[in-house]
Order: C-alpha cells, then structure tokens, then sequence
C-alpha cells in the first residue's frame, strides 16, 4: 500500500456552465485527519463525490485507497465510506435493518459482528431495533457514521460532519472521530466551514475557495504563515524597549499610544522570555492575539469563511424534507 | 454471490416498506375491493339470462376478479417508479450507488417490491370473490398459471413504470404516467367487458394487450373455458423484454441525481 490514501490530480468538474472545480490537487497521508474547509459552493461535496466513485470528474485523475475512481470505481467503493452532510438513513428501518442493508450493498459478510460490535461501541445497542426515525439527530449522524464504517473502510468521507449540531453533540462527535480516526486505524477526509473545526480535528488541511485550493497545511504552519502571534502590553509609562528585539521568538515590536505590539512566532514561549527583559511594574495589561484559520481565509480571499457561508434555514428545510 | 446479495438486501427493504407503510397498505386491499363491491354488485339485476350470455356466468363477480386483479398489477406497477423517485430526493439512492452494489439490483429490486405489494393482493381478493358467492374450482395447475401470469404481467409493468422514471426526481411524473397510461391500458383489454362487444380497431389492441392475456387465463380458469398455455408464453416475452430493457439501460443511465 502506498502511503498516500487519496492523491488527487488536477480535478475538474463543470455542470453545464458551472465550474464547481476548477482543477484541485491535493493528497492525503495514510492514518491522517484531511479537512476540505471552505464556504458555501466552494466544492467541497463535488470532491467528495468525485472521490467517492459517485460522480465522474470532467478531468483529471483521482486515487484512493490504490485504485483510480474513474477505472475502478468499485474497487475504490469497496474501501472507501462516506456520511453526506445531509442524513441518509431509511427511516422506516431500524438501525439494525439500515446496517443490514448496508452489509448486503457491500457484500460484509460477517455483519453480524460487526455491527454488533460498532452499535455497542456507538452506545445504539439499546436502541438498535428502534426506528431510525424516532433518533435525536446526534443518534443518527452516529448510525451514519457506523454504517460507513460497517465495511471497514479504509478512508471515510465526512461531508460537514457537524453541520447544524449543538455544542455538546458537536464535541461528542469530535471525540468520535479522533477515536475512529485512532483506534479503527481509518484515514478521514472530511469537509467543513468552521474554522474551529478544521484547526480542532485536522492534522493538515485544504482551504478551498471557488473551486479552488488556495492553501494547503497543517493548521499552525497556515495560521503562523499569515504573520505570528501578538502580545500586546500596555503600558503606564515609556520603557526601554531595547533587549526584547534579541529574543529569539521576537519577530517585530511596535509602539504607540501606550501600547506595544509584539510580534512573536508562539506566545506560549515568548511571554516568559517578554517577562524576563521587560520591567513589568509598568506594565497594566497583557493581550494575546493568535491568527485563526478565519485570518488565514481571509488573508487569502479578502472575506470571511463564516459570512460568506450560509444559512441555517436551508439547512433545517433540507432536514425537515428528508424526514418526512 | 455478492450481487445476489445486494438486491436481497434491497428487496427486503422494499417489502419492509410494504408492510410498515400503513397508509398505503390499506390502499392497496380497499381499493380493489371497492371494485368488487361496487362495481361487481352494479350488473346484480340483469336477468340471468342476460348475463350468462353476455359474460358466460351468472356472477359478474367471477367475471370481474380476473380483470380486476389484472388491472390491480398495472396499477401498483407505479410503486416502482414512485419509490425510485423518493430514493432520489431523499439521497438515498447515493448511498446505495456509493457502495459497489451492482445498478441493475437497484433495479430489479424495485421491480420486485412492486410485483410483490401487487401479489399480496390475490389471495385477499380470491377470498372477499368467495364472499360474494364465486366458486372455485379444483384445478390447482390452473391457479399456478393464472398466479404466474398475474406476476409476469406486474413484473414488465413495474419495468416499464421504473424506466420512465429512471432519472427523475420529480415525484409527479409516476402519477402523470400512470394517468397516461393506465385507463387506455385497461379500456383496451378484456378487464371490464369481453371484446365480443368492442369496435373493431379496440378488438385489435386488446388482442396485443398483455393485460388480456393475464385476464384471459384467470377467466379461464374461474368460468371453466381454460385457454392455451401459450397466453402464459406472451406475457413471460413481455415481462423478459421490459425487465431486460430496464436491467441494460439502468445500468448505464442509473445516477444518483
Ligand atoms: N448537480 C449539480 N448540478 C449543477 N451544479 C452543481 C451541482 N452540484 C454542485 N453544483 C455547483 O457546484 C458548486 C460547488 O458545489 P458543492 O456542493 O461542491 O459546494 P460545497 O463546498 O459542498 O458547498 P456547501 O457548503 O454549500 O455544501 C456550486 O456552485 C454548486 O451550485
Ligand atoms: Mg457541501
């Protein structure tokens, strides 16, 4: 096996007039956490569906797990899960027949097992013979991702994997997919436009706009490339200055107005050193400020992920349809 | 076999779906049985004589459960298309096709859901015609025929219904179709009247008609004039024709959206 899980070449989609991907490259690391972060329409489920057999790329060249998704496309379906963004589960089975199903789709044939084993590890036992449509949304964006992982795949695609979730349900799946991530020994590509999200989850990620990659990375190599972070002092009155621009973590001071602006590449480690060349009796407050990926994105694309994302209310609609 | 496996699992969620669905289960059994209670009483007063020449029994009833259950397959043949549809809006349908399922199970498996809420019908029906007076008789070859028919005949509608359907999301196309396709269908065969009556041209497609020949067999069978065998062969060409036509254009015309 070779050591990436996804090399992507290239890519381009167009629907009719829409360029969905204008020609994205990337690759992801074996065991690694991916993350696709960008807002509305910026591709992230085109990839994802490119990558997953389900729609063929206008050109370009895609391999997962080994195997070319335009020529092998079942090969690659064979070893690849994937939970949309949206929740698919038949709602007049139980989680037991949705699994079931899902065992007879990819030829498992030991299921049994193993989704027992996957609805206890899930906490889903007591309610496996429940129907599905009865579930709190976290119980089902659960089921879903057990049965992805039903087959034992050997990527799993996350589509905005907590679009929609409450804070709680939101770090319980978090937790989750660290976990799967580690314990199941799967590799995860999963998209989303919080910045938190990407940064809290991801070894490396892809920002992507307009069909687009704008930057690739892990997130503290993005956040420190748009500029370190700052520690900001106040100050009661002027003090030298002098010794701080020879610390070794000190990128740029600047003064004004009773305040100083340190540049740093890590405030953890620089404020120790700040402390010990400063004379701190003049000092009335401490700040820090540390770029978020949010900085980044708008480094590169001139707005903001989160305003230019949408819109909860198409979201909820879509949930209500799919429901019903 | 893992494609045998695949549309196993997928019928079994259709037939999961017949009997959870309460709605139109109930459908299903009403309705026909409105037309044996409605439609069956309304020749009650004909002289006997009258209706054992126009219709060769005494008991319109016994005259009418072959037509209706006939007709009954064409109309439930919709459920394919229907179920097709709402696979598609709900994204079901690419969390099948995201898996190496092959797309004529997808296929196939929606055919036989709908051939099977079609035949769950005949023993129900058979039993409320006893109701209302009909003898049975003895011939259990006669029912095997008559049931094989019944399937075949549901088997190349479900196709048929499936295949317009095929790319389409729009959950009134099964109805339009339906509404296009079912009354000509049913005017023009043997269902409701014997063709003695019709004007020629109508006497020439109902000779075609493959809802005729399912009628013709059940009529044979109840009203004791069984026909030849070779009606059995016309409809398993149908429903080979329509099924394989479904299976070889699913397979390459088959998407997710
Ligand atoms: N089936 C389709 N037909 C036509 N256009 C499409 C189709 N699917 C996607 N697009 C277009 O391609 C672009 C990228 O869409 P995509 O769904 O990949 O974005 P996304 O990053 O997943 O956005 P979101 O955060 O809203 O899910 C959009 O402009 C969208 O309108
Ligand atoms: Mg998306």
């Amino acid at each position: 096996m070779s050591s990436e899980a996804v090399v992507a070449e290239n890519l381009v989609k167009r629907y009719g007039d829409v360029t969905a991907l204008a020609g994205i490259s990337f690759s992801v690391h074996n065991g690694e956490i991916f993350g696709l972060l960008g807002p509305n329409g910026a591709g992230k489920t085109t990839t994802i569906k490119i990558l997953t057999g389900l729609t063929p790329p206008t050109s370009g060249r895609a391999i997962v797990a080994g195997f070319d998704v335009v020529k092998n496309p079942n090969e690659v379906k064979r070893r690849v899960g994937w939970v949309s963004s949206e929740v698919i589960l038949d709602d007049d089975l139980n989680a037991w027949e949705n699994l079931e199903l899902q065992a007879k789709l990819q030829g498992v044939s030991n299921w049994r097992e193993r989704a027992t084993e996957l609805l206890k590890y899930f906490d889903l036992l007591p309610h496996a013979k429940r129907p599905v449509g009865n579930y709190s949304t976290g119980m089902r964006k659960k089921l879903e991702i057990a049965t992805a992982l039903l087959h034992s795949p050997e990527v799993l695609f996350l589509d905005e994997p907590t679009i929609g979730l409450d804070v709680n349900t939101r770090a319980m799946l978090w937790d989750l997919i660290r976990t799967v991530n580690r314990e199941f020994g799967v590799t995860i590509l999963l998209t989303t436009h919080y910045m938190e999200e990407a940064d809290a989850l991801c070894n490396r990620v892809a920002i992507i706009n307009l069909g687009r990659i704008m930057a690739i990375g892990a997130p503290a190599e993005l956040k420190s490339s748009v500029g370190g972070e700052v520690v900001e002092l106040e100050v009661e009155r002027p003090i030298d200055l002098s010794r701080l621009r020879e610390l070794p973590d000190v990128v740029d001071v600047a003064a004004a107005d009773g305040r100083i602006r340190i540049t740093v590449r890590r405030a953890e480690e620089a404020i120790p050193q700040i402390v010990r060349v400063l004379d701190f009796a003049a000092v009335k407050s401490l700040r820090v400020e540390k770029p978020t990926l949010d900085t980044v994105f708008m480094k590169l694309t001139g707005k903001r992920i989160e305003e230019s994302h949408m819109d909860y209310r198409k979201f909820y609609a879509m949930i209500r349809r799919a429901r019903q | 076999m893992s494609a045998l496996d695949a549309l196993w699992g997928l019928y079994k969620r259709e037939v999961i779906k017949i009997y959870r669905r309460i709605p139109p289960l109930v459908m299903t059994f009403i309705q026909p049985i409105l037309w044996i209670v409605f439609f069956g009483s309304s020749l009650n007063g004909l002289p006997k004589e009258a209706l054992l020449q126009m219709f060769g029994t005494t008991n319109y009833v016994a005259f009418i459960l072959p037509g209706q259950l006939a007709t009954s397959m064409m109309f439930t043949g919709t459920f394919s298309s229907m179920s097709i549809v709402w696979d598609r809006r709900f994204g079901f349908l690419k969390k099948i096709l995201v898996t190496p399922a092959p797309k004529e199970a997808v296929f196939f498996s929606k055919v036989l859901g709908a051939a099977t809420r079609g035949l769950i019908q005949v023993p129900v029906m058979i039993a409320a015609a006893v109701a209302f007076g009909v003898v049975l008789p003895a011939d259990a070859l006669g029912y095997v025929e008559w049931i094989v028919g019944l399937m075949l005949l549901a088997i190349g509608f479900s196709s048929i219904y499936l295949l317009v359907a095929i790319r389409s999301s729009d959950w009134q196309l099964p109805q339009l179709v339906a509404n296009i396709l079912n009354l000509p269908l049913m005017f023009t065969s043997t269902a409701l009247f014997p063709k003695n009556f019709f004007p020629w041209w109508m006497r020439d497609i109902a000779s075609v008609n493959p809802l005729t020949f399912a009628v013709e067999i059940g009529r044979g069978l109840l009203l004791g004039d069984p026909v030849d065998v070779i009606s059995l062969g016309y409809l398993a060409a149908f429903a080979s024709i329509a099924l394989a036509m479904g299976l070889l254009i699913s397979r390459k015309y088959l998407t997710a959206e």
